[in-house]
Order: structure tokens, then C-alpha cells, then sequence
């Protein structure tokens, strides 16, 4: 489903990923952890072209583009954009319309679908995160537990054969994270594609198939949860899960 | 200076017989005053969206024209750019057939160069998240732009937008001096047959104010519906 090779990223004259190579499977729950500053978000936002890498090559499904110094053409990251939907770590609902207007809003747009059927699709998926009952609520009347399962309903609209998630739970207060989690736990029982930047490592453990740690520019550890999170075979994995032991 | 309170002549001061003689006349002014406000608004707001779009390119082709434009427009005095347009065009052969239309053509620009400013930092201030959840939405430039930030700009901009417009309103004023029988020049020619100035442009002022507090209710109405959406918890 995703292929990621040699990928490179620097802004101005700071290196944050220097090559990073990994995959995705189809169906595959794929949790990216790592320390502040490790360049995961910088990941993320490349998989959804919001940041346009310096070399190396992306590839989602049948499409692939190769990233150089000179500029390429836009459509192409247009046509590898669709592959992906985005969670935010701050939400980042459109705060002028109601929920409901929101998770329409892009498909209305982009793919130009009629608005009656959007918004029978738009009541199933918040049926299925819990948000059927705040449908024509705005996003700053809701808690951000609620505005985060909206803003997952959001990307889900634009049907994404992967879903990207940059710390969905850490700007929420602690006994807001479980209603998020169990969302994105249904996702992987759908056996929807995801990618998962989190500090949650007991939610790693139960979702993902694949756990990669990223430091200093490289994925220095990949595996399943287990061998990763409890059975590190690098210093850095250790340091950085001890660390994360500490604060707990 | 006076003697003393009883030696003030009042009917110097405000004489009513005479604003209600000359009332229609005022009113008719006003008329003017009014399409002038009016398609000035209109213009400066559209023109001054244009330009805050080009300030805020990255291109310099796009964004050196807009600030010189609003650097011009905002460094000179609204008087001086309607007295070349007016009197200075002629001499490359651009005349105006109706100081109206200059009077128009002089407030439109002057003040779209304001409302460029106002409209570029409102647009600034929406947060960036707004615009990477709509790229990341697969919404292109325009799309975001119109459906996602401008209703947000708009809900920051109208405060500073609406006294733009009194000010444009204020500033049609200033179209007297090229002829146009606007309010102040109504006022002006019964000040100067009947030597009854104080009288003629204190009505002047309370007719430029009433129209204000006009423009002032539109603003609250306005902020009411554009704050809708927030704090409703
Ligand atoms: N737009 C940018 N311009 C310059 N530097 C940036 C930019 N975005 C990120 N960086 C830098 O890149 C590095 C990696 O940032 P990134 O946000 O990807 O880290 P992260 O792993 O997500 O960290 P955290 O766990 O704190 O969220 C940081 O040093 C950051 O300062
Ligand atoms: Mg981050």
C-alpha cells in the first residue's frame, strides 16, 4: 500500500529525516513512535504531501513520485494526496460550520457529490464515532474528545485507503483519550490502512501490526509490538521507552 | 470672544427655521453623498480583496504592485489623488465628463487600499491549520480561500471594515471641492447666500453622523451573525 524510499527532508539548512525506508501493507495498523523533535510529524505530513520531500520516492497503490531538488509537477501530489486522510493533533475542524458541515464540506467540493447522499454517508460515519447526537453542533461547542472523533469522521468522508494519525490524543485531557482510541480501534478491526504517531504504548501494543521507532533522521527499529516495545534490540528504542517509563 | 453667556446670539448658533428651509436641498446632497458612499464601499471592498490576495503572493509580480499601491494610496492624502485625477488627468487627455464618477474613482481606490490591509491581516490571522486541513482535504487554493478562511476573515475584518466605510463616507466630503453637489457643498452654498455658517455645517455634521450610526447598526447586526458559531457551550 505504501512504500517509502530514501525519503529526505530538511528545512532550510536543519536535516529531520535523512532517509527513511519503510512499507505498509494493505489492512496494516503501522504506530510510528520516536522522541519530540524525531521528525514523525515531518513523516506524516510528507505521506500527505502537506511537506514536499527534498529526495527520494513515495509510492501509495499504483502511483509513485519521485521527489528531487527541482520542482514537479502539482498534479501529481494531487493524485497521491487522494490515497490519504489526516487527523491532526489540534483537530483543526472549520469552526464556521457544524459537524456535519464539516465532514461533507470536502467531498461536496472536491469530488462534487450530491449533497443528499453525502449526508446519509456523513450520518452513518458519525453514527460509528459517536457523534450522530452533535451532528449540527459547532466544533467550539464540543469537548475536544468529541471535536477529535468529528475531525476523524472528516477524513473518513474522503474514503482514504490510509489514515494518518499525528498524536490524535495528546492534546486531549486524560479521560478524553480512551473515546478517541476506541475509535481508531475500530478503524483497525475494519481493517482500514493506518499510520499512528503516538506516546499511547498500551494502545500500540492492542492496534498495531507494526511498531517503527524513528530517531536522528532514520527508522532505527521496526517490528511487531511486542519485539519493539518490550524487546528492543537498539540502545536509542531502550533510552527512548525507559525515558517514557520515567515520566509514567 | 464674548461678554457673557446672554450675549451669545443662539439664533447664530442654530438656526432651525433655516436647516428645515433648507432641508430638501441637504437631502439632496445626501443623495449624492450616498452614491458615491455607497458604490465607493463597493469597489473598495472588492479591489482591496484583490490586492490583499496579490500583497500576500509570493510572486513579485503579484505582490510588488500591491505594495505599491497600498504604500501610495495610504502615503497620500485623499484630497491631492482627487485633485489629479481630476484636474491633473486632463493634461494626458483622461477627463472626467462627471466629477462624480471621479469623486467615485478617487474614494474607491484610496480606500481599497486600506481595506487591503484589513483584509490581509484577518486573513493572516486564521490559523494555518485551517489551511492545511483543507489542502489535506484534497481543497484546492480558491476553495479554501472562499468557502474555509474568507467566513473567518470576515468575522475578524468587519470591526476595522465598517469604520473604513464611515470613513468613506466622511471622505465623500471631500468631492465638494471638485464641484460635486454633495452634502458639504449643499451646505456650503446656504452658508455662503445666508452667511449662516455655523448653523448650516452643524447640520451638516449631524446629518454625516446620523448616516454613521446607520452604518454602526449594520456592523452590530453583522458581528452578531458572524459570532454565531462561537462560544455557544
Ligand atoms: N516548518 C518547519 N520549519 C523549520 N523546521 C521545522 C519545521 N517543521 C518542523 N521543523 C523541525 O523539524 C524537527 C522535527 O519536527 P517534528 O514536528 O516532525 O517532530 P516530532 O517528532 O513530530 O516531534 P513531537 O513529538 O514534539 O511532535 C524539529 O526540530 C522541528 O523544529
Ligand atoms: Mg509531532
Amino acid at each position: 500500500m505504501i512504500d517509502v524510499i530514501n525519503l529526505k527532508k530538511s528545512f532550510d539548512n536543519t536535516t529531520v529525516l535523512e532517509s527513511i525506508n519503510f512499507s505498509v501493507k494493505k489492512g496494516e495498523v503501522v504506530c510510528l513512535i520516536g522522541p519530540s523533535g524525531s521528525g514523525k510529524t515531518t513523516l506524516l505530513r510528507c505521506l500527505n504531501l502537506l511537506e514536499i520531500p527534498n529526495s527520494g520516492a513515495i509510492k501509495m497503490g499504483d502511483d509513485q513520485l519521485t521527489f528531487s531538488e527541482r520542482k514537479f509537477k502539482k498534479n501529481k501530489l494531487l493524485t497521491l494526496r487522494k490515497y490519504s486522510g489526516m487527523v491532526f493533533q489540534g483537530f483543526h475542524l472549520f469552526p464556521h460550520k457544524t459537524v456535519m458541515e464539516n465532514i461533507i464540506e470536502a467531498p461536496l467540493i472536491v469530488k462534487k457529490q450530491s449533497k443528499a447522499k453525502l449526508i446519509k454517508q456523513g450520518e452513518q460515519l458519525l453514527e460509528k464515532v459517536g457523534m450522530i447526537d452533535h451532528k449540527d453542533k459547532y466544533p467550539d461547542s464540543l469537548s475536544g474528545g468529541q471535536q477529535q472523533r468529528a475531525a476523524i469522521a472528516r477524513a473518513l468522508m474522503m474514503e482514504p485507503a490510509i489514515m494518518l494519525f499525528d498524536e490524535p490524543t495528546s492534546a486531549l485531557d486524560p479521560q478524553l483519550v480512551r473515546e478517541v482510541l476506541k475509535v481508531i480501534e475500530g478503524l483497525a478491526k475494519e481493517g482500514q490502512t493506518m499510520v499512528i504517531v503516538t506516546h499511547e504504548m498500551n494502545f500500540a501494543r492492542r492496534v498495531a501490526d507494526k511498531v517503527l521507532f524513528i530517531d536522528g533522521g532514520f527508522i532505527v527499529e521496526e517490528g511487531p509490538p511486542e519485539q519493539v516495545l518490550d524487546n528492543p534490540s537498539h540502545k536509542q528504542t531502550k533510552t527512548f521507552l525507559q525515558l517514557l517509563d520515567d515520566e509514567q | 470672544m464674548f461678554n457673557s453667556f446672554n450675549q451669545i446670539q443662539w439664533e447664530y448658533l442654530f438656526n432651525f427655521e433655516l436647516v428645515r428651509d433648507s432641508l430638501p436641498l441637504l437631502l439632496q446632497g445626501l443623495r449624492i453623498s450616498m452614491v458615491i458612499a455607497l458604490f465607493s464601499m463597493i469597489f473598495a471592498l472588492l479591489l482591496g480583496l484583490v490586492i490583499a490576495i496579490m500583497r500576500m503572493s509570493k510572486h513579485w509580480i503579484f505582490h510588488l504592485p500591491a505594495r505599491v499601491f497600498i504604500s501610495f494610496m495610504r502615503g497620500t492624502p485623499l484630497l491631492v489623488f482627487i485633485f489629479i485625477l481630476y484636474y491633473g488627468l486632463p493634461v494626458i487627455g483622461v477627463q472626467f465628463n462627471n466629477p462624480i464618477v471621479a469623486g467615485i474613482v478617487g474614494v474607491s481606490l484610496n480606500f481599497a487600499a486600506y481595506n487591503a490591509e484589513v483584509i490581509r491581516s484577518a486573513i493572516l490571522s486564521v490559523p494555518r491549520g485551517q489551511w492545511e486541513a483543507a489542502e489535506s482535504l484534497q481543497m484546492g487554493f480558491p476553495e479554501t480561500m472562499w468557502r474555509i478562511i474568507i467566513p473567518q476573515a470576515t468575522r475578524i475584518a468587519l470591526p476595522p471594515t465598517f469604520s473604513i466605510f464611515m470613513d468613506i463616507v466622511k471622505g465623500t466630503s471631500l468631492t465638494s471641492i471638485i464641484t460635486v453637489n454633495e452634502l458639504l457643498y449643499s451646505a456650503r452654498i446656504v452658508a455662503g447666500r445666508t452667511y449662516e455658517s455655523m448653523t448650516m455645517y452643524i447640520a451638516a455634521a449631524l446629518i454625516y453622523w446620523v448616516v454613521c450610526i446607520i452604518i454602526g447598526y449594520f456592523q452590530q447586526r453583522l458581528e452578531k451573525r458572524y459570532n454565531r458559531y462561537l462560544n455557544q457551550r
